[in-house]
């Protein structure tokens, strides 16, 4: 927008009738317009002090003879010099217009004004009778309007937050001593000041107001302001106070679900504990324990997963949140809705199976927990009832956002003695869970071949590249991608956990990584693996190692 | 150390020149060494503001140069405020240096990682909040809530008399405190004067709420026992108020003629050292009361406005009777000996005694019956 050093001179023109239409926000129109447009003036009033630090006060004024218009009118508005950084900009264009060499009267009687205005900004203004007793008091006691205003805000804050709180315990607002009309002032004139830390006491009271209406009392500038500063890490208020406003007002709800998601796929993330890290930061797991939230966090999980086609990384994200939601639900010491409430159509018997926990379960009986929710899926989905792709769409999302048992079903494969078919059926139908033109069982029947190669290679200790090349065929050459994926999950597992393919593991996830496109995916598997080694702690130091080193040289190329 | 010590000694100078008019002659370059003194200054304050000993000796210092204790060691540490404020407001101070002035102001020099209150932005945004926290005109304000302007003022005031009883020489200065307190108090039109000492020593009985707001930067490096050291030190700046208020018969006579009688029955019931003069100044009043009969009742001797009507007379008595159970005590035991002392009527219209004892007592007993 800023085009170079010269500020477009339509906009000027625009701002100045904006500050005489608002003279003062006296009206409540005016209040809610300064309000709707704080931002895009702060960022004009930065483009012109950007163009007038460069010049000399005269030329500045000749180039922009209605500045001091502008200025002046802007400096009687409470709502533009309480905002964000405005006022620090604004005093800076008067900086810029001061003159030190004053040549002829019309410019002292310039110097002379921006002074006034200096000092009604800052300390006792002349052109306010009731100031100047006070501040006389003031100064002899020593202190200065700095002092003064400092407490005189947190003196304004305190009754209206007791006022506010006050209401609250008379139950209903029977009373009636705060009126709603009240409220949504008082939530209209905060939203300036919502950045400065004297009113976090307000903000808080007003987020968990509740009047006896059923209508929003808040006014919607408020907490759109609110959220977007909570969001910026430009306030922090507490989970109580976030849960209400997010509960109150969904369009905040949504803005913060899908800034979490711009996030966290826009960076390049090296450990899944970053990733965890930044969703517990932003309080929508724990915001989820209430019902209503879990649901609207849900759909616009869904719709980002058919949006960007099932990229890993939002996949993982989704992983990542629900089970983080998960502890957050257990650590919930008030009233509780069961776990079941959060996901109420789906199959109960499934549902439980993929509620529990890996840590909850001795690993021994992992794989019998695995293929007795490998039996229950495949009999739901292969029941003639379920027809429609959207309830196809619905059991494949349940299955997938509790990807940890995925991982568990592939490293299981691999590690431990077991029937392979159930897993098997389990991985196919998560990378493959369409199956009308047979693709699925098509992704079965070369999946189990893959699965039979590699479990011979196991016990080898001496392996080569050689040996992995048919496999590595496998990936490049199949044409259907759910078949990729799945192979490149099972070999990147058998690399981990089998001596031998400690060996070739550097080689071989270069020579991946080179010709192939999967140097994501693979990363992402890794990252996980670590992440689920690191919390469930226990295996053997060399794959340890080995995950690691391959980690590091991964993400460096990635 | 002494260097230092005559250097901050010259602070009150570099003030009191900061706000006359021989900034006349200041160039950029003076005002820049000006600004930097004031951070120097803060620095000191910084520096030494959990060091006991040197804290007192700076302070001394600082007092020693002055004929009226204005400032103390807290003031080092708002020295560019004060110093800055004041030369802005100073319209003798040339272009050049102004300028200079308001860069500087704007952009304060070295890393400003410190704490926010320091900066004049802040300051701005705090002003202007003020303002919009005062728009919404909501219902009226409950009567136990004081004005917030009226509570900064004396939460203001209150910190600064705390600093004095602490950080100034105690016993011999008393005359000279009482004298400075004076001074100070005058700054403000009468009536607010009353209010704010009211307000304070009203503030003075719930140390608990207000210790976080007023008084912070006066206290900062006592590490003693502070329950111990804020109580006597709170006495102390009672004392000092209860002195001004009692010193002089006009002024407390203007005082309960101007506060509202359930504020000075609060006050009274606290601080026993103003219901006894404060009852003498109601029986003063009520003796000068002259019966009209045509009329029917009590008025004014003279219109001379600094007395109480009836009316007022009576409302003073019954909220007096409403107060602690000390207060009620002492109140009845006035009237009765007032009417026993003008021949203890019981017919109305002879004693002004008389009448206020049963208009009270009725009063009275029709509250007690709701």
């Amino acid at each position: 927008m800023a085009q170079g050093t010269t500020v477009p001179k339509l906009n000027f023109e625009y701002w100045l009738d904006k500050a005489i239409e608002w003279g003062q926000a006296t009206t409540l129109e005016s209040q809610k317009d300064v309000c709707l447009h704080l931002p895009q003036l702060q960022e004009f009033l930065h483009q012109i002090y950007e163009t007038l630090k460069h010049m000399d006060s005269i030329v500045a004024i000749q180039q922009f003879p209605l500045i001091g218009q502008l200025l002046g009118r802007l400096c009687w508005n409470p709502f533009v010099i309480g905002y964000d950084e405005s006022q620090k900009t604004l005093m800076w264009c008067l900086c810029c217009l001061y003159s030190s060499e004053p040549q002829n009267p019309v410019e002292l009687k310039a110097n002379s004004w921006i002074r006034s205005l200096l000092c009604h900004l800052l300390s006792s203004s002349k052109w306010e009778s009731n100031e100047a007793e006070t501040s006389t008091f003031i100064s002899t006691l020593g202190y200065t309007s700095a002092d003064y205003y400092c407490h005189l805000v947190k003196n304004m804050v305190f009754p209206l937050v007791t006022e506010l709180r006050g209401n609250q315990f008379n139950g209903l607002n029977i009373q009636g001593r705060v009126s709603a009309s009240h409220v949504n002032a008082v939530s209209l004139f905060c939203v300036p000041l919502i950045t400065l830390p004297d009113l976090t006491p307000l903000l808080e009271t007003l987020l968990l107001y509740h009047g006896g209406t059923s209508k929003e009392i808040l006014s919607s500038e408020f907490l759109e302001a609110v959220n977007e500063a909570f969001l910026k890490k430009k306030i922090s208020l507490p989970e109580s106070a976030v849960f209400s406003l997010w509960l109150r007002h969904l369009p905040s709800l949504e803005k913060a679900t899908l800034y979490l998601l711009d996030q966290l796929v826009t960076i390049q993330f090296n450990s899944l504990e970053e990733v965890a890290c930044v969703i517990k930061d932003s309080l929508l797991p724990q915001a989820a324990s209430h019902p209503a939230i879990f649901r609207i966090v849900n759909e616009i999980f869904k719709n980002a997963l058919l949006e960007t086609d099932g990229t890993p990384e939002v996949m993982t994200v989704i992983q990542v949140f629900t089970q983080l939601f998960l502890q957050a639900h257990q650590n919930e010491n008030k009233r509780k809705f069961p776990l079941k409430a959060y996901f109420p159509y789906h199959h109960q018997p499934l549902l439980t199976a993929l509620l529990r926990r890996p840590f909850e379960l001795p690993t021994t009986y992992w794989s019998q927990h695995l293929k007795h929710i490998s039996d229950m899926l495949k009999a739901l989905v292969e029941d003639t009832n379920i027809s429609s792709l959207a309830d196809l769409f619905e059991i494949w999302f349940l299955v997938a956002r509790f990807g940890e048992w995925l991982d568990i079903a592939a490293e299981q494969l691999l590690k431990a003695a077991v029937e392979p078919d159930a897993l098997l059926w389990l991985l196919a139908f998560y990378y493959c869970p369409q199956n009308e033109n047979q693709q699925r069982t098509q992704t079965m029947v070369e999946a189990q071949a893959v699965y039979k190669h590699l479990k011979m290679l196991f016990s080898c200790t001496v392996l080569s590249v050689k040996h992995l090349e048919a496999a590595v065929h496998g990936i490049m050459n199949i044409e259907q991608r759910c078949n990729q994926h799945l192979i490149t999950h099972l070999l990147t597992n058998f690399l981990l956990f089998s001596s031998g393919g400690h060996m070739i593991a550097q080689e071989f996830i270069c020579h991946v990584t080179e010709t192939t496109d999967r140097s994501k995916e693979v990363c992402s598997l890794l990252i996980r693996s670590a992440y689920r080694i690191n919390h469930n702690g226990e295996e053997n130091q060399g794959t340890v190692k080995l995950l690691n080193e391959l980690l590091q040289k991964l993400t460096l190329k990635v | 150390m002494e260097a230092v010590l005559e250097q901050v000694e010259q602070l009150p100078a570099l003030l009191a020149v900061s706000r006359s008019a021989l900034v006349r002659d200041w160039d950029a370059l003076t005002l820049d060494r000006a600004l930097e003194w004031g951070r120097y200054f803060q620095h000191l304050h910084d520096r030494f503001r959990t060091r006991p000993r040197l804290r007192e000796a700076l302070g001394r210092r600082l007092r020693r140069g002055q004929p009226s204790p204005l400032l103390g060691f807290p003031h080092l540490g708002r020295c560019p405020q004060l110093l800055g404020l004041a030369l802005l407001e100073n319209r003798a101070l040339p272009p050049a240096a102004c300028r200079r002035l308001i860069r500087g102001l704007l952009q304060p020099a070295g890393a400003e990682a410190g704490p926010e209150p320091r900066s004049l932005a802040l300051l701005a945004r705090r002003k202007a909040a003020s303002r919009l926290l005062a728009l919404p005109s909501g219902p009226p304000r409950t009567p136990e809530g004081m004005a917030p302007q009226l509570r900064t003022e004396a939460q203001l005031l209150l910190s600064r008399l705390r600093e004095e009883v602490q950080e100034a020489e105690p016993a011999g200065e008393a005359a000279g405190r009482l004298r400075w307190l004076s001074g100070v108090l005058e700054e403000l039109p009468q009536p607010r004067a009353f209010e704010v000492v009211a307000a304070a020593l009203l503030l003075l009985l719930r140390p608990g709420s207000d210790a976080e707001q007023a008084g912070d930067r006066g206290r900062d490096g006592k590490s003693l026992d502070r329950n111990q050291a804020s109580a006597t030190g709170d006495e102390g700046v009672a004392g000092l108020l209860l002195s001004w208020l009692l010193g002089n018969l006009e002024r407390f006579s203007a005082f309960c003629l101007f506060l509202p009688g359930s504020l000075l029955v609060s006050l009274a019931g606290h601080y026993s050292q103003l219901s006894r003069p404060y009852l003498d100044l109601l029986t003063g009043w009520g003796s000068r009361l002259l019966y009209d009969p045509l009329q029917g009742r009590w008025v004014k001797s003279c219109l001379d406005k600094a007395e109480l009507s009836w009316e007022e007379l009576r409302e003073r008595f019954t909220c007096l009777c409403q107060g602690s159970a000390l207060l009620r005590g002492q109140t009845q035991a006035a009237l009765k000996l007032l009417k026993a002392r003008d021949g203890d009527f019981t017919v109305c219209g002879l004693s002004v005694w008389t009448d206020l004892q049963m208009e009270v007592e009725e009063y009275l007993r029709k509250e007690a019956k709701r």
